[in-house]
């Protein structure tokens, strides 16, 4: 027998490489030893000792007591858990760390629910025999930050917030200072947590054992509450996040250690971020817009009026001069339900969703290439990878979660190479940072594919016999101009082809992208390039490798999946096809439309030219996001009847004939799915605010008005009705997906997936075509007169349009947008840090505050659009990806000047007046 | 299901082992190597105005992509970097050695007359243990009668810096008599070694059973065959010069007169493992040594003994000195790679073993410059040679450093085994003054009462057998009259001070340790015997490292030959 140890001389299996701790707590259960400064998503440390035990080699032989935390289990040991001498010596350390720790537990905010006071009492403190001394306990509390407090003075220096900043965000906010009895924790250089480089993840907080380390919504404390398991509502990666409420009120949230997905880690928008749902602007009923006012209505009152627009613009217009823009922060039963609504119950294939702003391209061009338009491996993978290729994405902001990984998994020595115009944190960290000229995606791939061809890094046997087309592709690489691409680029070819190598050679090698790729005239030309280098070097159908767009919005992946597409429903199938719309039509009853709809930019050309009568546009602010404000605003002013479905007066609402108030993602259930095609339940932790309601509820009440007959909302019902239409949600039950959730496809027996194209691809083999690079109309027509190009991009604290984020404490974190500026352009135009900039294009002005900084690299200019008060989206382009109709919002061509403030339309405006100008 | 964790353990390409350390400071710090180190750099920073620290703390961090508060958290930890040690201009020995020789209240009151007491500050043990007095001025060391012209030195005449004391031996001498005194010699040497293959060197290691001379005692050849068996193409010896200990000065002795054999050593070592990077930390309170060391090194570099490919061999290996900062800890070896990396010089968890994980993550071998210096007498004579000197398990010689209250102090090298009271009366001279006991093997080590000289002999187990420890085989005297309690205080005050924090036991316990001898000094307090006995279990039991595990023994030792003397201080 191998393999076996004693507890209190009993024998018990361990498994190899096991500590001590590991062994005893899984045989004797988590109390068998107590711990302080060991937490499950931290590496040992060895710092409380509280976890010694005695080990022999043989039965009551001599002991020798070690630290279970960090001592390997070995073969043959007996281990002593709990001996005298054991519980005398935690008892003795206790008492030692109860001398300096204050003793005011029934007035402390983790009463009852902190570690050292359970300890304390497993060990059986009564008192403190030593005489009294020097201690911490006049230590002052830092209140500075709108979220994190600290009170060091219950400090019991056991690291785990030191670590949790370290292994788990990679941020390195915390650390000790001083040493012995004198050290302690410390925010950057000793400044406050609100002065420090502090992201506000919690992590901290919710490592810390104490009180020392907490957050002003005491998520800590052991109120009584309601927990509730959920998936965030921000970004793609899905966290779970369990929500503490009482009654009506949201009380706190944190992120479970057994989630596969975020595994006890999360960021500030989904931890901290919440405060809006039951912020004032809430929109808590109906509006109808009566003489230009809105005025309060019933929910009846609503739904008779667009009932009478649908029928009528139905029967007098056709079916098609309706559309619809379902939402991504909406469940996939949502989702669903909305397209089904605009093709079975009105009847148009005018539907279409926020993915044709973000991620079309990466859906079209990978179901070009491989036949599925998602991620084809998971995030979990990056342990297992050898090297990273990260293009147009900044994950550390915009999908926190997913770049502390990537940002871990790099320091630790795997190779990264950034395809960026702007110094982004992970680009710090990269081994290659291509910073490329915006828009020239297309030119650095081609270089790198050239270079991997030519240094004879191809895959030969996957090429062979997974691809196709792989010799007139070849043909077009290899004659490849590459000192055109680098002239064009701004990346030079030893750049490029030290980048190539480096992914070439790899065994393992893996890329995201984010919408820097897909936000391009050549958007999905560049998908497909990505999928090319991939299938070249085989890098596809196993683990730690593949084509893994960043999804941005926690449901994107799924409103697709849903069918919000004016070309594909439910499950991608193509509505043109007569098979497909016999499968559709028999599904729903009734006869669906043939013919592919309105793209969202169609939608609006076809409302200024008179083709649109009525939009319903579900959760998105497409004034503020959509690129070209001026004319969406002409689009929405020229449709007929505008319905907007939302939680606030947004930029959009505010143009809407009708205004519906939907349900935040804590007011409803169903699912969401994440960009690892995960899908994971959304549990309802409150009844919706006032009189709004689960958006799933308001389309089916119409549906049923317009003689639908769909039951009423509920999640599994909705599930069941998907799974039966959706080929790749066939084994997907509302019960059956536990917490972690099921990544798609998901066969009947409820067998799930987590590698896409381990054997063949869905359309047969891989198809490589290849796409030289193109210059995007924007800098051709305009590069003369706009000779900047002005990039947009997203920022840690808040999220998109910032409905949400800027009703919540993240404003005191950043309250506007800012343009960056390489020193050297601010001084050519004598602009300084914090001076307003006028930064026109050909559509238009905007007044922006500078921030000169070298994150951009001279003749590129970047910014957020999280606040309405800039409106960068004046001044964004029309252009479009040339195949999916993405706006190019990552190359706008500019010019700028120091500004007098003509535009400046709330530039000067500090945060409270910001909050209360959104609230007026 | 599947796995739900951070970072699982398969996490490539580094093994799947903790660290208690971060791995991502230890990656961060190496990618810039040895030729740029964070912690030089965060040395030069400590001297920079305090109104500019901010802004150069932030370069820094940006520079190493690491956090200001990890620039910080060193910056605060050593006594040479700390911010309210910036004005400091003359330090005063307050080791162990020059409290029972009760000469710094003298050398207090004749600085006081030169310097404010701002600028008067604390280093602990110059080694100047043979004369004491000692005090520490403009970079440079002082002791015995040098006090006496501090008019001189301030007015810029320091020839009266160096020190002198009394070498000697019994039995064989290894280190005290080395073969290599200078570069000819050390490349006839060094020839030899390429010529034998490196397993054939190791194997004679081995056979030497040469064993750790920094106090724990491991066998040298089993560390050095376990760094060797790591795969990788970095690896590290690190020479640790970073003797701490007050009362011991003979890795003082081996780098300022018997470099030529430490580097030598390390060179073996390398060779031997695979390693081509030496790193020497020395402490900066030896200033001399790290200037012996400097030109040493330059004279190999001009001889062509180091660098890429010594001798046409293919061998390569280089030196870098590294210059300590004033902690004690970072003699205990994962606390000194800590250091080296930028990192607080806390101490690791083991596993991993710097063998497999060590400076940067890579597979690093430590060892005492005692150990290493006996490396070329290995290589020469082969390992029985060596195996026949001193005792069966405890080979070789052993250097002892003997205090002022000896009649003849100095540095001696006697063959293990060798009987205590000859090294005292034969190499010593006796006593100068009636002595009530020593301690031996620094401020862990027990204190031997003189009634025990005569039933001990200078071997690793003739000393634990008995209850105490060889350690670095210093020697210092507690005078007859000087009050054991006294004494007992000074231990935990050093061992408190010097806590890294790292560990509750330690860190805690040293400190409550400390109060609780302090206020029984001053009458304020009793000890209760049955707090004093469970505080002493908790710190052996329950400490990280042998600092707060190890200083239990002393106090135990003078509680049970010292009864009658501290009992009144005793509840």
């Amino acid at each position: 027998m191998k393999n076996f140890a004693y507890i209190n001389d009993q024998p018990y299996a361990f498994e190899p490489g096991e500590t001590i701790l590991s062994f005893v707590r899984r045989h004797k259960g988590e109390d068998s030893i107590p711990t302080l400064c060991d937490a499950p998503n931290l590496e040992a440390f060895g710092s409380c000792r509280v976890c010694s035990v005695d080990v022999a080699l043989e039965q009551d032989g001599k002991t020798k007591t070690l630290a279970s935390c960090h001592t390997p289990i070995a073969h043959g040991q007996y281990i002593y858990p709990d001996s005298r001498s054991i519980r005398k010596l935690r008892k003795n350390i206790i008492e030692l760390v109860v001398t300096d720790h204050p003793l005011d537990c029934l007035t402390c905010e983790v009463n009852g629910n902190c570690e050292l006071q359970t300890v304390a009492g497993q060990v059986g403190i009564t008192g403190i025999r030593y005489p009294e001394g020097e201690n911490h306990l006049d230590r002052k509390k830092d209140n500075s930050h709108p979220y994190m407090v600290s009170d060091l003075s219950k400090c019991i220096n056991c690291y785990r917030c030191v670590r949790a900043c370290d292994e788990v965000q990679g941020e390195f906010v915390l650390s000790m200072a001083g040493r012995g009895f004198d050290s302690k924790i410390i925010k950057g250089m000793d400044q406050t947590f609100f002065d420090s480089d502090c992201v506000s993840c919690g992590a901290c907080a919710q490592a810390c054992p104490t009180a020392a380390i907490t957050d002003v919504f005491q998520s800590k404390s052991n109120r009584v509450t309601e927990k509730t398991r959920t998936t965030c509502t921000y970004c793609g990666v899905g966290c779970n996040l369990e929500v503490a409420s009482a009654g009506d009120e949201v009380l706190s949230i944190t992120a479970p250690y057994d989630a596969e997905v975020n595994s006890g880690h999360t960021c500030v928008k989904g931890r901290y971020a919440f405060q809006f749902y039951d912020h004032p602007d809430r929109l808590r009923s109906p509006l109808i817009r009566k003489d230009g006012e809105f005025v309060k209505a019933t929910w009846e009152e609503a739904y008779d009026l667009i009932e009478s627009k649908i029928r009528e613009y139905k029967s007098g217009y056709g079916p098609d001069f309706l559309a619809g823009i379902s939402s991504s922060r909406c469940t996939n039963e949502e989702n669903y339900l909305m397209q089904k609504f605009m093709r079975a119950v009105v009847g148009t294939n005018n539907i279409d969703g926020c993915a044709r702003v973000c991620h079309s391209p990466t859906a079209l061009g990978m179901q070009r290439t491989f036949g599925t338009g998602a991620a084809t491996n998971s995030i979990e993978d990056l342990y297992h990878t050898e090297c990273i290729l990260l293009i147009g994405a900044n994950p550390t902001e915009a999908h926190p979660v997913t770049g502390a990984r990537i940002k871990q998994v790099v320091m630790k020595g795997v190779p990264l190479i950034v395809l960026d115009p702007r110094k982004t944190e992970l680009a710090k960290y990269a081994q290659h940072h291509l910073a490329l000229r915006p828009g020239t995606n297309v030119a650095v791939l081609n270089m790198m594919m050239h270079y991997i061809w030519k240094d004879g890094l191809i895959d030969q046997s996957f090429i062979e016999h997974r691809t196709e087309g792989f010799d007139q592709f070849v043909e077009e690489i290899s004659k490849l101009d590459v000192d055109e691409m680098s002239r064009i680029s701004g990346v030079s070819k030893e750049e490029a082809r030290a980048a190539a190598i480096t992914y070439g050679k790899a065994a393992r090698a893996m890329s995201f992208h984010g919408l820097g790729v897909t936000e391009h005239y050549q958007g999905t030309f560049t998908v497909m390039q990505i999928a090319n280098l991939a299938m070249l070097t085989g890098n596809i159908g196993k683990k730690g490798v593949g084509v893994n767009p960043l999804r941005g919005q926690n449901n994107v992946q799924g409103s697709a999946d849903m069918g919000v597409q004016p070309h594909q429903g439910a499950g991608y199938l193509d509505i043109t096809q007569p098979e497909v719309q016999q499968r559709y039509s028999t599904f729903y009853g009734v006869d669906v439309p043939k013919h592919v709809g309105f793209k969202i930019p169609e939608m609006f050309d076809a409302a200024m030219n008179g083709k649109l009568k009525m939009i319903w546009i579900i959760g998105e602010d497409v004034v503020q996001t959509d690129p070209n404000t001026q004319k969406v605003i002409k689009a929405l002013e020229s449709t007929d009847f505008v319905v907007v479905q939302e939680l606030f007066m947004t930029e959009t609402a505010k143009y809407a004939d009708v205004v519906l108030p939907g349900a935040s993602f804590l007011e409803k259930s169903g699912t969401f799915t994440n960009g690892e095609r995960r899908v994971q339940r959304v549990n309802q932790v409150l009844k919706p605010i006032g009189n709004a309601k689960a958006d799933g509820q308001i389309i089916i009440d119409m549906m049923q008005r317009l003689g639908y007959d769909q039951p009423d909302y509920t999640p599994d019902g909705m599930l069941e009705e998907i799974s039966q239409i959706v080929p790749f949600f066939a084994g997907i039950k509302w019960d059956n997906l536990g917490k972690q959730g099921k990544q798609w496809p998901v066969r009947e027996d409820g067998q799930d997936t987590e590698i896409l194209h381990a054997d063949s691809f869905k359309r047969g083999k891989g198809y490589f075509e290849f796409h030289p690079f193109e210059e995007s109309a924007e800098v051709e027509e305009n590069q003369k007169e706009f000779p900047y190009i002005l990039t947009t991009n997203r920022n840690l604290v808040h999220y998109n349009c910032g409905a949400m984020t800027r009703r919540t404490g993240n404003v005191q974190i950043i309250s506007e947008d800012v343009l960056f500026i390489h020193p050297e352009d601010a001084a050519r135009h004598f602009i300084e840090e914090g001076d307003l900039v006028c930064l026109e294009s050909a559509r238009g002005k905007v007044d922006i505050k500078a921030h000169v900084s070298d994150e951009v690299r001279p003749g590129v200019v970047s910014t957020t659009f999280h606040f309405p008060e800039i409106m960068v989206n004046n001044i964004t382009s029309d252009v479009h990806d040339s195949e999916a109709m993405c706006p190019e919002y990552k190359v706008v061509s500019v010019r700028m000047r120091k500004s007098k403030g003509k535009y400046a339309i709330k530039g000067e405006k500090r945060v409270g007046e910001a909050v209360s100008e959104v609230r007026g | 299901m599947r796995v739900a964790r951070w970072m699982p353990r398969s996490c490539a390409p580094l093994k799947p082992n903790q660290g208690g350390m971060s791995k991502n400071l230890s990656e961060l710090s190496g990618r810039k190597g040895l030729g740029n180190n964070l912690f030089e750099r965060i040395a030069e920073v400590s001297a920079v105005p305090e109104g500019d620290k901010g802004l150069r703390i932030e370069k820094l961090a940006e520079e190493f992509l690491v956090g200001t508060a990890n620039v910080h958290g060193s910056l605060t930890f050593y006594d040479f970097l700390r911010p309210e040690n910036q004005g400091k201009k003359v330090y005063v020995c307050n080791g162990s050695a020059c409290l029972c020789a009760r000469t710094q209240e003298k050398v207090h009151e004749k600085l006081g007359h030169h310097f404010s007491a701002d600028e008067i500050g604390h280093m602990t043990c110059l080694g100047r243990c043979h004369e004491n007095s000692a005090f520490h001025y403009d970079g440079k060391n002082y002791s015995g009668h040098a006090i006496e012209h501090i008019e001189d030195l301030v007015h810029g005449d320091r020839k009266n810096g160096l020190d002198e004391y009394r070498t000697g031996h019994i039995g064989n001498p290894v280190l005290t008599r080395a073969r290599i005194q200078g570069p000819g010699a050390y490349q006839e040497m060094l020839e030899k070694l390429v010529d034998t293959a490196p397993d054939d060197v190791l194997n004679e290691i081995i056979a030497s059973k040469l064993r750790g001379r920094g106090g724990a005692g491991f066998p040298i050849g089993l560390k050095l065959e376990g760094c060797r068996k790591e795969a990788g193409e970095t690896k590290f010896i690190i020479c640790n010069a970073d003797e701490g200990d007050p009362g011991a000065y003979s890795d003082r002795y081996l780098l300022e007169k018997q470099i030529w054999s430490v580097l030598f050593g390390m060179q073996i070592a390398g060779y031997v493992t695979g390693a081509s990077h030496g790193v020497l930390y020395i402490r900066g309170e030896y200033p001399e040594a790290i200037q012996v060391c400097q030109e040493a090194i330059q004279a190999l570099h001009n001889h062509g003994l180091v660098g890429g490919d010594i001798l046409g061999t293919g061998f390569g290996f280089e030196f870098r000195i590294i210059k300590a900062q004033g902690a004690y800890i970072c003699g205990e070896e994962t606390a000194l790679i800590n250091s080296i990396e930028g990192q607080r010089p806390e101490v690791r968890i083991r596993p991993p073993y710097p063998t497999q994980q060590g400076l940067f993550n890579k597979p690093t071998v430590v060892n005492n410059v005692e150990t290493l210096a006996a490396l070329p007498f290995i290589l020469e004579h082969g390992g029985a040679a060596y195996a026949d000197l001193g005792t069966d398990k405890s080979s070789g010689t052993k250097l002892m450093s003997l205090d002022s209250a000896f009649r003849r102090p100095g540095l001696y090298e006697v063959e293990m085994g060798t009987p205590l009271r000859d090294v005292i009366d034969l190499l010593g001279g006796g006593f100068r003054y009636s002595v009530k006991a020593m301690q031996i093997g620094g401020p862990l080590g027990g204190i031997v009462p003189v009634s025990e000289i005569d039933n001990l002999n200078v071997d690793f187990e003739s000393f634990s057998n008995a209850g105490f420890l060889l350690g670095h085989a210093s020697v210092v005297c507690i005078p007859g009259d000087f009050p054991m309690i006294r004494y007992l205080e000074h231990l935990f005050d050093f061992a408190a001070y010097e806590s890294c924090g790292k560990c509750f036991p330690c860190r805690l316990g040293t400190k409550r340790g400390h109060e609780m001898m302090k206020k029984a000094v001053n009458g304020e307090y009793k000890i209760d015997r049955t707090l004093l006995s469970d505080l002493l279990d908790t710190l052996e039991q329950g400490s990280l490292c042998a600092h707060g595990g190890g200083i239990p023994l002393p106090v135990r030792n003078a509680l049970a030959y010292f009864e009658a003397e501290l009992q009144p201080y005793f509840q």
